[in-house]
C-alpha cells in the first residue's frame, strides 16, 4: 500500500527544506541556524555483529513486535495548528495500555507525534527533545520545526535499514509560522497542512477531509481533530483510550481536550447509536 | 482500484461502484456497470476478482429469476442475500468465489435493507457497508454523516464526497463510478 | 494472522442455581476493521438451551443454520426439546465429521435441563467437549475472560447475581481485547423467569 521511497535525502544536506521558510530561519536565528549532524550530541548503539544488516533489521522489526495500533493526526488553518492523538498500546490483538502519552512535548512551541514502535518514537523524541535544547542553549534561539524535523530525519536515516518503526509529525510555530513536518522512519521527510499517521490515518483523513476549512475557528478545529480520532478509534481495533487535542499558537501550544472514547461515543451517541449498529434485540 | 461502498436510508438503498474494468495495468473500459438490478427491487452491487464476480452475479440473478417465474411470487431482499450467501458457503470449501457483494433492496412493508456479503460468505445487515482500499478512506466519513432519518439527497452528497474522497487520497483511484438507487419506486441509475 | 481471530468474538457462560447464563460480544470485523457492533455469537436453541458460536463468522453462520435445521428435525421426529448434554454430542459429532476440513469455531453451549439443573460445556472446533460446572469461555479474549471469571465467579448465583457477574466479567474481558467489545448481550436461563440485556460497553 505504502509508495516506496527513493533514498534521497543525505545526512547534512538540507534539501527538503523550503527555500522560503529557510530565509525566515536564517533571517530569524542567524547564518548557522542548522547545525550539522556532527555538533549535535548523538546517541551511539554498537552494531550488531551481523553480514547482513538490512536482513537482520528485518527480522528483528518482527521480533520487537512494533505498537502498529495508533491513530495521530496534525493540521494548519487559519488560527493556528491542531495536533489530536489516541492512547491506545497494543500487542498483536492485545491491548497492553490505554493510556499512553503520543504528544511528546518537546518545548513549549514544538510537539512531536508517535506512532509506530512505542520504545524506538519514545526513544529518539526524547533524544530530539535533547538535540533541540542543545541547538537552544548554543545558539540562544528557538529551534525553527524546520529544523527540528530534520535533525530528526537525519537521525532516523542514519538507522536506516536497521529496523527502527516510527511515523512521526513534528510540529510546532516558529519565525515562520505554523508547520508541521511528517518525518518516519524509513527517512522521509515532508512538510504538509494535513497530515494523519498510524493503523487508524486513514479513517482519521476521512472525516478530516470531510470537514476541514481553513477558516475555521478554534472549537471547530479542535471538534473537527477530536472527531476524527474518535471515528478511527471506533473503526479501527486496535486504535483507541482516549483521545487529546493540542492547539500550537504563535505563544505556544496548549492540551485542551483529553477525553475517554467511551464518554465521547455515549456523548456524540447518548442512545446508542452508530452506524455500524442496527437494532440490538 | 475496486471500490464498492453503499448507504442505507429512509426508505431506499443507495450503492456505488468503481465502473472501470481493469487488466492488469491497464483499464480497458470507463464504463463497466457492476451493480445488477435482481428484479424489479433488488440491487447486487459486485466487486472481486472479474471471472468470478460475473459468473457468480449472473448465477443468483437467473437463480431470482427462476424463482420468480416458478412461484409466481418474488424473492425477498433478506432471501436473495441468504441464498447467495448459502452459494457462497458451499462454495467457499470446494472452489471458493472471489466476490464481494452488497445486496440492496426494497421490501414492502419492511423498508430498505443492505446487506454486506463477502467472498467468506459473511452477512450482515447493515447501514453503511463498503469493500476495497477506499472503503478505509471512506466509511469513517460515512460514521460521521450517517443519521437514521437519511434523504436521498444526503445520500447522494454522501456518495459524491465519498468518490472525491477516494479520488483525493487513493493512490490507485478509479476514474469513473456507478451509483444507483433502490427505493419503493423501483430502481434508477444517478449520477453525481 | 490466523483464521481463528479474523473476525473477533467474545463469549462467556456460567451457571448459578438452578440457571445458567451466557453472554457475547457484539463486534464483526475483519482483521482491525469493525464492520458491525450490533453482531450477536449468541444464538437460541430453544427457550432453555443457547449455543454461542466463536470464531470464523461465516462459519458461525452456517453451523448456527445446520443446527437450527437438526433441532428441528429432532422436534418433529420426538415432539420434544432436545436436552442440553444431547444438543452438545450432536454438535460435538457435526464437528468431528468435517475433522479433515473443520469449521473454525469454537462452540460454547449453555442451557438447563427440565428439572433446572445446569448444563455448560464448551468445544473445539473438531469437536472435544469440555464440560463445565462453573463457566466456559471463549474467542479472541480467552485469557483476559479466563482470568476475570476465575475471580469474580462464586458457586450457585441467583439470576439477578449471575447476571451481574457475567457482563463485569464480559466487559471488563473485553477491554483487553482489540478483537472484540464494542457493547455485549447477556442472556439468562432460569426455569421460570428468563431474561436478556443488551450492554454498553467501550466503543473502542
Amino acid at each position: 500500500m505504502a509508495v516506496s521511497s527513493w533514498r534521497m535525502d543525505v545526512p547534512g544536506l538540507d534539501g527538503k527544506c523550503g527555500q522560503a521558510s529557510r530565509a525566515a530561519a536564517d533571517l530569524a536565528l542567524g547564518q548557522d541556524a542548522l547545525l550539522t549532524n556532527a555538533e549535535v550530541t548523538q546517541a551511539n548503539f554498537p552494531l550488531p555483529a551481523v553480514q547482513n544488516l538490512d536482513h537482520f533489521g528485518k527480522k528483528v522489526e518482527d521480533l520487537v513486535k512494533p505498537d502498529h495500533g495508533t491513530t495521530t493526526l496534525g493540521f494548519i488553518f487559519k488560527n493556528g495548528v491542531i495536533i489530536a492523538v489516541d492512547s491506545r498500546a497494543s500487542q498483536g490483538s492485545y491491548v497492553s495500555s490505554q493510556t499512553v502519552k503520543k504528544v511528546i512535548e518537546i518545548n513549549p512551541y514544538l510537539l512531536g507525534t508517535m506512532a509506530g514502535g512505542a520504545a524506538d518514537c519514545a526513544f529518539w523524541q526524547r533524544n530530539l527533545g535533547m538535540q533541540c535544547r542543545m541547538f537552544e542553549l548554543k545558539n540562544k534561539k528557538r529551534i525553527t520545526v524546520c529544523a527540528a524535523s530534520k535533525m530528526l530525519a537525519n537521525t532516523m536515516y542514519s538507522y536506516k535499514g536497521m529496523g527502527l518503526s516510527m511515523g512521526s509529525m513534528v510540529a510546532g510555530w516558529d519565525p515562520s509560522g505554523p508547520a508541521i513536518y511528517y518525518v518516519d522512519s524509513d527517512g522521509q521527510r515532508t512538510k504538509g497542512t494535513i497530515f494523519s499517521v498510524g493503523s487508524g490515518s486513514l479513517y482519521a483523513y476521512g472525516v478530516l477531509d470531510q470537514g476541514y476549512k481553513w477558516d475555521m475557528d478554534i472549537e471547530t478545529a479542535v471538534e473537527l481533530g477530536q472527531r476524527a480520532i474518535y471515528h478511527a478509534q471506533f473503526r479501527d481495533a486496535v486504535s483507541g483510550g482516549t483521545c487529546s487535542v493540542y492547539h500550537i499558537t504563535q505563544s505556544g501550544w496548549v492540551k485542551l481536550r483529553g477525553n475517554n472514547h467511551y464518554d465521547l461515543h455515549y456523548q456524540y451517541y447518548p442512545d446508542g447509536h452508530a452506524t455500524s449498529a442496527n437494532s440490538v434485540i | 482500484m475496486e471500490y464498492v461502498m453503499g448507504i442505507k436510508g429512509k426508505g431506499f438503498a443507495m450503492v456505488c461502484t468503481s465502473a472501470t474494468a481493469v487488466q492488469q495495468i491497464i483499464t480497458m473500459k470507463h464504463d463497466e456497470d457492476k451493480i445488477l438490478p435482481l428484479g424489479t427491487h433488488s440491487l447486487l452491487a459486485t466487486s472481486g476478482e472479474p471471472g468470478d464476480r460475473v459468473q457468480f452475479s449472473e448465477f443468483v440473478a437467473a437463480n431470482v429469476r427462476l424463482y420468480a417465474l416458478r412461484n409466481g411470487s418474488k424473492l425477498s431482499t433478506k432471501a436473495i442475500a441468504n441464498f447467495s450467501r448459502g452459494e457462497l458457503a458451499t462454495a467457499l470449501r470446494k472452489g471458493p468465489k472471489s466476490t464481494n457483494l452488497l445486496v440492496a433492496g426494497y421490501d414492502k412493508g419492511k423498508g430498505a435493507s443492505l446487506y454486506f456479503l463477502d467472498y467468506l460468505a459473511t452477512m450482515h445487515d447493515m447501514n453503511i457497508a463498503g469493500y476495497g482500499y477506499g472503503s478505509w478512506f471512506v466509511l469513517s466519513m460515512y460514521d460521521r454523516m450517517w443519521h437514521p432519518d437519511l434523504t436521498e439527497a444526503e445520500a447522494l452528497e454522501m456518495m459524491r464526497l465519498g468518490i472525491e474522497e477516494v479520488k483525493n487520497r487513493l493512490v490507485v483511484a478509479s476514474p469513473t463510478y456507478t451509483i444507483k438507487i433502490v427505493d419503493e419506486a423501483g430502481i434508477r441509475t444517478v449520477t453525481v | 494472522m490466523s483464521i481463528s481471530t479474523y473476525n473477533g468474538a467474545a463469549i462467556i457462560a456460567m451457571s448459578g442455581k438452578d440457571c445458567v447464563a451466557i453472554g457475547c460480544d457484539l463486534r464483526l470485523g475483519i482483521q482491525n476493521q469493525t464492520l458491525a457492533t450490533d453482531f450477536k455469537k449468541v444464538y437460541k436453541i430453544h427457550d432453555r438451551l443457547y449455543l454461542g458460536l466463536a470464531g470464523l463468522a461465516t462459519d458461525a453462520l452456517t453451523l448456527n443454520q445446520r443446527f437450527q435445521f437438526k433441532h428441528n428435525m429432532y422436534k418433529l421426529r420426538e415432539e420434544r426439546n432436545m436436552n442440553p448434554a444431547t444438543f452438545a454430542h450432536m454438535v460435538s459429532k457435526t464437528l468431528y465429521e468435517k475433522r479433515f476440513g473443520p469449521y473454525f469455531v469454537e462452540p460454547v453451549i449453555a442451557g438447563i435441563d427440565d428439572d433446572g439443573t445446569p448444563y455448560i460445556t464448551g468445544m473445539d472446533s473438531l469437536g472435544a467437549m469440555e464440560t463445565s460446572k462453573d463457566f466456559m469461555v471463549a474467542g479472541t479474549a480467552p485469557n483476559s475472560l479466563w482470568g476475570v471469571c476465575e475471580s469474580f465467579y462464586r458457586p450457585n448465583l441467583g439470576p439477578e447475581e449471575l447476571f451481574e457477574t457475567i457482563s463485569q466479567c464480559l466487559l471488563s474481558g473485553v477491554d483487553r481485547d482489540a478483537l472484540s467489545g464494542w457493547g455485549a448481550v447477556v442472556y439468562v436461563i432460569a426455569k421460570d423467569k428468563s431474561f436478556v440485556k443488551t450492554l454498553k460497553g467501550r466503543m473502542d
